[in-house]
């Protein structure tokens, strides 16, 4: 009888046993879903790498005649002497140093720019956000074929070479800087500049202890993309050169023949700098993290 | 406020002039004289002058509207493509990144210091037809057995949308960054379902990054013509390589000119109108700040 | 009017236009006043500025000077042997005359690299380059518009003694008054013998069997000339019709899918991979897959093939054109043309090359892709020289059909 009017009781130590209100169906659902993120993401990551792979282990190609297509087995030889090929190097500083050059001036024009933007009323505003924005939508073969008409037309003043090459690239850069920084700008809290200067701070002190290190991240992303565009243009670049070649401009005369492994020994350099570059933040941020252990309130701010 | 009233007058002026002064002489004068070139009569070796020759944009559009409605064909699907790829890994980078987060970004944008020109052609070495990668993809019968995925427009598309992906990416992951997670805590305690949260918190709030990261991708896309040139054959061309070739084979300015004119207009006007959808205003304008 | 008077005629506009907006625009900022001194002062010289690619230059021929120190020589990729790094034939040069050569590998494409400089060219200036190497319909093309230097010949002695017989006149420069054979070569077909068997007709392209591996080449009269043959016309006498006929059935094959695509030089990449079994190529190339791969073949199609020279020439306000015909001069001897052609395996313009090149590789020596023998040669056709309007119309045609 007892066992009859209770039957849920044996029920109930029989689920008892197991932890409460979660079926190992719906844990490891949520396990497939918590890791289905990172995994979708890897893949994600393998894809954007796994080209620059196949360029790295074409480096170590062992090929016996100019061409670098079809594998023909492993060699260092090229690692021996990587900058035999004539103008490869030369290339690569012309482009770094375009890059570099380029990259100060638009993000320092463009950064202000964003801040003129995005602080301050003024008439004209939007036609102004426009026509920044119009670069952007212009293809590059339109910028390129202008700017040379307009080089030539002027050829007194403009000399086409590296000078040229350089007015192109900040062009091209200020709007990609303008438009990062603005929408990092976008969702800055204004009142932190306030207590600044509630605090006593005046206008400069607030700008540069304040507001830069707070938009920081925003120009220094910005600053990133305008060195990649720079680096990698080809289409504007390739017009508006002369006889100065960079180091996409020699990719693309050598692509027409053929790739030397060269190419891709730099491109292999490229990429260990880069990743010895993140091992770096990582470290960084690993000291950030443990900076903020003993003192809270920076990460606030951070 | 006080400090922001006072330098109302001409410090924004300040701030703006540098760069304003660049675009003007740089951009927009030579744009001005490419729209006089667009109205030129004339060909190439019998020379050109300039008249209201506006019949060069009507005759543009009956020899090339295939190849404009390609173009943004491809550019569509490329950024569809690099949106489903790229949303995931700017989520997980900034919500699961953590002191990994700077490293993967640079991850990221790593191709880019591998030219353009290398990395399409890493790709026709991926694709070409002897690959394992192609095999593998005769054997799931999506090759067909004689078939090759180069010079077809799959592999121009894949093409795209790798070249363009870092474009999609960062924007995403600055606007997912800013998201505090205490949002997402504040709508798990509120929805307690993990897919509400997003659709209703997350998607939401990164629109700003979506919509900068179509931008960047579309645009440059419906644009391009390396992509089609290397990894496609001439079934394949887009307005891009005609507007090339305009240019540099044939001589044609005014075509050319007229060409480029188009395509920035088509563009800026899918521009407003996308801009009208994600309704979002910070894209030119009307910022809160 | 011509080409050269509208381009004239466009960028004084352009600078009259800026001048007048310079001066509306008061309070403008200090580059822009800058700018207007610049423009006034262009605009004042910008008769005499612009004119330097007028008949006057093509008539007067290159006055003898000084040898400088200095040579800017713009050239096709490879073109030039290469050993570590170095150019050892240019480096001879210095030793033997003190000249200092930059050397930039900048053309690509004859159309483009037209495209880039013709407005220079027209205003008299050659953007420092001292020799560039055009082939030869471009080669003609800039000679008719006024772009080339008329050449000193008194000032070649080697060239005129030692160019090869077949190259002493051309239609387009019937006395070599202004351009010097650089490298000749041939465009036949490269197949891969492995997966097509022999091959003798250039209509093999287009045989059903090989859809989808088969390319052609983006230089308009290659394609159309070899298309040509293999429907029985001759490019050197036929008709723009006939020329029209040829792209149209490039067309057709396009569209079904026998024709893969159009290549420069990305052949090279195709055939060793597979990608492509039959190409029309150069026979350069060829030379040069043959090292990677003994199944890749040059054939000379039983219809005929092309033959081509590309040229080096003096353009108009060239800084030092003198020095120029020295170098010129001094390549047209056989010792200093063997190693050139060691490396780039075209077919050299200079006689006695071919016993030069017995002493240092004498299987380069003996492959006749380099030295053709006089039977081989005689089924070679040159593209003729098109009017201006034909050709207008027939790159119009053939960019179409090539996807721009």
């Amino acid at each position: 009888m007892a066992t009859e009017a209770y039957p849920a009781p044996a029920a109930a130590t029989a689920k008892a046993a197991r932890p409460p209100g979660v079926s190992p169906w719906r844990r490891a659902g949520r396990t497939v879903i918590h890791w289905s993120l990172p995994v979708y993401a890897g893949l994600a990551l393998i894809y954007l790498i796994f080209p620059i792979a196949i360029i790295i282990w074409f480096s170590f190609n062992n090929t016996h005649s100019r061409f670098n297509f079809v594998w023909q087995g492993w060699t260092l030889k090229h690692w021996k002497d990587p900058f035999q090929v004539p103008g490869l190097l030369d290339a690569l500083k012309v482009s770094i140093e375009v890059a570099l050059l380029s990259t100060l001036i638009a993000t320092a024009l463009g950064t202000m720019m964003a801040l003129a933007l995005v602080r301050y009323e003024f008439r004209g505003r939007a036609p102004l956000n426009f026509f920044i924005f119009l670069p952007l939508a212009t293809p590059e073969i339109v910028l390129g074929a202008a700017l040379l008409s307009l080089f030539l037309s002027q050829s007194k003043v403009f000399q086409l070479g590296f000078g040229t090459i350089l007015i192109a690239h900040v062009m091209f850069n200020i709007s990609f800087v303008v438009v990062t920084v603005r929408s990092r700008l976008i969702g800055f809290d204004r009142h932190l500049e306030e207590a600044a200067q509630d605090l006593g701070a005046n206008a400069w002190t607030t700008f540069w202890r304040v507001t830069l290190p707070l938009i920081a991240p925003g120009v220094v992303a910005a600053a990133l993309l305008a060195f990649a565009l720079s680096i990698d243009d080809f289409v504007i670049t390739n017009l508006n050169s002369g006889s100065t070649v960079t180091y996409p401009l020699f990719i693309w005369g050598a692509a027409r023949v053929s790739i030397p492994p060269e190419v891709n020994i730099v491109a292999t350099m490229i990429f260990v700098v880069t990743v010895l570059i993140a091992i770096l933040t990582v470290w960084q941020a690993r000291r950030a993290e443990k900076l903020s252990e003993v003192r809270p309130e920076q990460e606030a701010i951070a | 406020m006080a400090y922001f009233q006072r330098h109302k007058g001409i410090f924004p002026l300040l701030l703006l002039l540098p760069g304003l002064l660049w675009l003007i002489v740089f951009f927009a004068v030579p744009l001005y004289y490419q729209a006089k070139i667009s109205l030129n009569t004339g060909s190439p070796f019998e020379g050109f002058r300039f008249a209201w020759h506006w019949s060069t944009y009507t005759d543009a559009i009956r020899t090339y509207h295939t190849q404009f409605i390609r173009s943004f064909i491809y550019a569509g699907a490329s950024t569809g493509l690099s949106l489903l790829i790229g949303y995931p890994l700017a989520y997980a980078i900034a919500f699961r990144g953590g002191r990994w987060r700077n490293a993967l970004l640079l991850a990221v944008i790593l191709p880019f210091f591998v030219t353009y020109l290398v990395r399409t052609l890493a790709w026709e070495t991926i694709l070409d037809d002897s690959s394992p990668l192609v095999s593998f993809l005769q054997t799931l019968g999506i090759v067909g057995k004689n078939g090759h995925v180069l010079a077809t427009t799959s592999a121009v598309i894949a093409g795209i949308t790798y070249n363009f992906l870092p474009f999609m990416i960062l924007p995403l992951y600055a606007a997912l960054e800013r998201i505090d997670p205490r949002m997402l805590e504040a709508g798990a305690d509120l929805y307690g379902n993990r897919r509400s949260v997003f659709t209703r918190v997350t998607l939401p709030l990164s629109m700003p990054g979506v919509v900068a990261g179509v931008l960047l991708t579309f645009i440059p896309a419906a644009g391009d013509f390396v992509n089609a040139a290397l990894l496609g054959s001439p079934k394949q061309t887009m307005i891009g390589n005609v507007i090339q070739s305009r240019y540099l084979e044939v001589n044609d300015y005014p075509t050319a000119a007229a060409l480029s004119f188009m395509l920035m207009a088509i563009i800026l006007v899918m521009v407003a109108i996308w801009a009208k959808i994600a309704g979002t205003e910070s894209l030119m304008g009307a910022e809160t700040a | 009017m011509s080409e050269r008077n509208i381009d004239k005629l466009i960028d004084e506009l352009v600078a009259a236009e800026i001048n007048r907006r310079q001066l509306l625009r008061r309070g403008a900022a200090g580059a822009m006043s800058v700018s207007a001194a610049a423009f006034l002062a262009a605009c004042g010289g910008g008769g005499n500025a612009l004119s330097g690619g007028t008949k006057t230059a093509a008539e007067k021929t290159i006055p003898k000077g000084e040898v400088g120190t200095q040579l800017n020589f713009s050239n096709w990729p490879l073109y030039i042997d290469v050993d570590h790094g170095k150019h050892p034939t240019l480096e001879k040069f210095t030793k033997e005359t003190g000249v200092h050569v930059k050397y930039t590998e900048e053309i690509n494409d004859n159309n483009e690299f037209f495209g880039k400089v013709r407005q220079q060219l027209a205003s008299g200036s050659s953007g420092g380059r001292d020799i560039i190497v055009m082939t030869d319909w471009m080669a003609g093309k800039m000679i008719r518009l006024g772009y080339i230097q008329k050449l000193d010949k008194s000032a070649l002695p080697n060239v005129n003694a030692n160019l090869v017989d077949n190259l002493k006149h051309i239609d387009f420069d019937p006395n070599r008054d202004f351009t010097v054979p650089w490298q000749s070569g041939q465009t036949g077909l490269i197949v891969r013998k492995d997966k097509v068997g022999d091959v003798t007709s250039v209509n093999e392209v287009f045989n059903p069997k090989w859809k989808g591996k088969v390319t052609l080449l983006t230089e308009m009269r290659d394609s159309v000339g070899l298309t040509m043959l293999g429907m029985g016309k001759d490019p050197t006498t036929g008709s723009v019709d006939d020329m029209m006929a040829a792209v149209n059935k490039m067309n057709d094959n396009v569209k079904n899918g026998q024709i893969r695509r159009f290549t420069g030089n990305d052949y090279l990449k195709d055939l060793p991979k597979g990608d492509t079994w039959i190409a029309y190529g150069w026979s350069g190339d060829a030379v040069q897959l043959q090292a990677d791969n003994k199944n890749i073949e040059f054939i000379h199609p039983d219809e005929g093939f092309m033959l081509w020279t590309d040229n080096m020439m003096v353009p108009v306000g060239a800084p030092h054109a003198y020095t120029a015909e020295v170098f010129m001069n001094w390549i047209y001897q056989p010792q200093v043309e063997a190693p050139i052609e060691d490396y780039v395996n075209y077919v050299p313009p200079v006689k006695g090359t071919k016993e030069a090149l017995l002493k240092i590789d004498p299987e380069v020596a003996k492959n006749p892709l380099i030295f053709p023998d006089a039977a081989t040669l005689a089924k070679g056709h040159a593209f003729k020289t098109l009017s201006p309007a034909d050709e207008d119309k027939l790159n119009n045609a053939f960019q179409a059909l090539i996807g721009a």
